[in-house]
């Protein structure tokens, strides 16, 4: 079957504000993200990134950031390659730091052609 | 996997590392701006690193990214008061020249110096130790809680004074500050806090194995660093040093294989560590070197004795024996003389072993605890004293600190109980 890219989106809400993790914690959290990249390493097209401060461009106007409006903000991206949504949606959920409380991960479909 | 990874505790002692180079830059004074640039830095890395992979130079690049957050920050502080900049002298650290400033001997003899500051004789012990745990382990508030049995805010309150305390200190202010005098005089605090630190992990009946071993190796890499330094090569570094890896060696073998404790004649000795035990060895022959005999000497001695035993029956108790009387001289405890009796006992049998302890009146907190009642039961249970056995029987488990300790000692007042009949 051939292999599809997802965009992945990861939401969060806003004011969330957590405890900051310590440096063990922190060094546990970079050997499970570590490890999940190993594990996925052919289905990772683009790491993406964190997602900072932006603007709106409409037909009407252009605005800066931040949205009032929505309710979640969008933390960061990443693009992965799967045979099959389900598939791209078991990456998105396994992926350490993506999936945590108070925040979710969109994953859509990119149509190339 | 990337080369950190496969470095145990890589965050953890890089923020030690870095706590211990930057205050010594800018002075003991930032303690805490810091500590939190340090672990500003470190989230700054996992989020970047995580994206864009790892630097060739993780030290390097997280010492810059520190460097320049705990700059900006004092500058955001200071405002546009030029004195500052004047004090400081140093602009921001650039890719470029940041290799040079970050170099591993020079570290090394920070993060020694930060723990010859951490003993400060104005700083409760209790405090010493959780600072240590913080600057150069790089625990937080609720590791070192955890680790230690109290509170949070025990922690935070002592964290803060001594903070404070270090804050007042002139000689830890700027760079080059302590004397030798200073090394030379905080020595012995030095040594009783990594004996602290190691103790806390080892001795320790409540937590379990992964943190007793990790407060244990944190002892034994600070001692190796001190021990690398001319202010700590001293003879009874090195006894430290043999009694934590004579200790480490037998470390795995005190447990079962679902976690419950063993006893000495229990532990299968094929489990202890051979080459940690030659290492040990090595130590002692080191401390024995000159003439001073510690309380280190003595207690490595004892482990050694163990550790060169074939078996629990050809241990050579009148070693360990004479051992405890030296450690009782040293350090005056009762706990030493509670350790000669059980020695005694099993030298010249369970009646020397009381003759130990007759007329000795026992310090409350020995009376209230396990160890006392649980020896005493003991001795009494082999001289068929049984109405004095069951009495000390019955404190010993009402005392026990933790079911695994119970479970321990059913088995042996249990098991000689046995044996007798």
């Amino acid at each position: 079957m051939p292999k599809q890219k997802y965009l992945c989106i990861q939401r969060s809400q806003p004011g969330g504000k957590r405890d900051k993790p310590s440096p063990a914690q922190m060094e546990k959290m970079y050997a499970t993200f570590n490890a999940w990249k190993e594990k996925f390493q052919k289905n990772i097209v683009d790491l993406g990134g964190r997602l900072g401060d932006g603007g709106v461009v409409t037909s009407e106007s252009v605005t800066d950031g931040p949205f009032i409006e929505t309710k979640e903000i969008v933390g960061g991206f990443m693009i992965v390659e799967a045979a099959s949504l389900k598939e791209a949606m078991t990456i998105a959920r396994e992926c350490p730091g993506v999936v945590m409380p108070g925040s979710s991960v969109e994953v859509r479909e990119i149509h190339t052609g | 996997l990337t080369a950190p990874t496969r470095v145990e505790h890589f965050f953890r002692h890089e923020y030690g590392k870095l706590v211990a180079t930057l205050a010594r830059r800018v002075g003991m004074q930032h303690l805490a701006d810091v500590e939190d640039a340090v672990q500003s830095a470190l989230m700054t890395a996992l989020e970047t690193w995580t994206v864009a992979g790892q630097p060739d130079n993780p030290s390097a690049w997280l010492f810059r990214v520190a460097w320049n957050n705990l700059m900006g920050e004092l500058r955001r502080r200071a405002g546009h008061r030029r004195i500052l900049e004047k004090t400081l002298g140093q602009d921001l650290v650039t890719r470029e020249n940041v290799a040079e400033r970050f170099l591993e001997g020079e570290v090394r003899d920070d993060l020694l110096r930060m723990l010859f500051v951490c003993c400060d004789d104005a700083i409760p012990v209790e405090s010493q130790l959780m600072l240590a745990l913080k600057t150069l382990c790089g625990f937080e508030v609720r590791e070192i809680a955890l680790r230690l049995f109290t509170s949070e805010e025990n922690v935070y309150k002592r964290l803060g004074r001594a903070r404070t305390r270090l804050r007042k200190t002139k000689a830890a202010i700027r760079p080059g500050d302590l004397t030798a005098d200073q090394y030379a005089s905080r020595i012995s605090a030095v040594h009783r806090i990594l004996y602290l630190l190691f103790t806390e992990g080892y001795l320790s009946t409540q937590a379990e194995t992964t943190i007793r071993r990790e407060l244990c190796e944190e002892g034994l890499r600070l001692a190796t660093i001190l021990v690398e330094h001319p202010a700590g090569q001293t003879p009874e570094t090195a006894a430290l040093l043999a009694l934590m890896h004579l200790h480490m060696a037998r470390m795995t073998a005190r447990q079962d294989r679902s976690g419950g404790l063993l006893l000495l004649e229990e532990q299968d000795r094929r489990l202890w560590d051979r080459v940690r035990i030659q290492e040990g060895m090595e130590w002692l022959v080191k401390a024995s070197r000159g003439d001073q005999f510690s309380r280190y000497h003595a207690e490595a001695g004892i482990a050694a004795e163990h550790c060169l035993a074939a078996s629990f029956q050809a241990t050579r108790w009148e070693k360990i024996v004479e051992c405890y009387a030296l450690l009782e001289r040293i350090a005056p405890s009762a706990i030493h003389r509670l350790n000669r009796a059980v020695a005694m006992a099993e030298w010249r049998g369970p009646r020397e072993g009381l003759a130990v302890l007759k007329g000795f009146e026992p310090p409350s907190w020995l009376e209230g605890s396990y160890l006392w009642a649980a020896v005493l039961a003991d001795l009494h249970r082999r001289l068929r004293n049984d109405a004095a056995a069951k009495r000390y029987r019955e404190s010993a488990l009402e005392f026990a600190p933790s079911p695994a300790v119970k479970e321990l000692l059913r088995r042996r007042l249990e098991a000689r109980a046995k044996a007798d009949v």
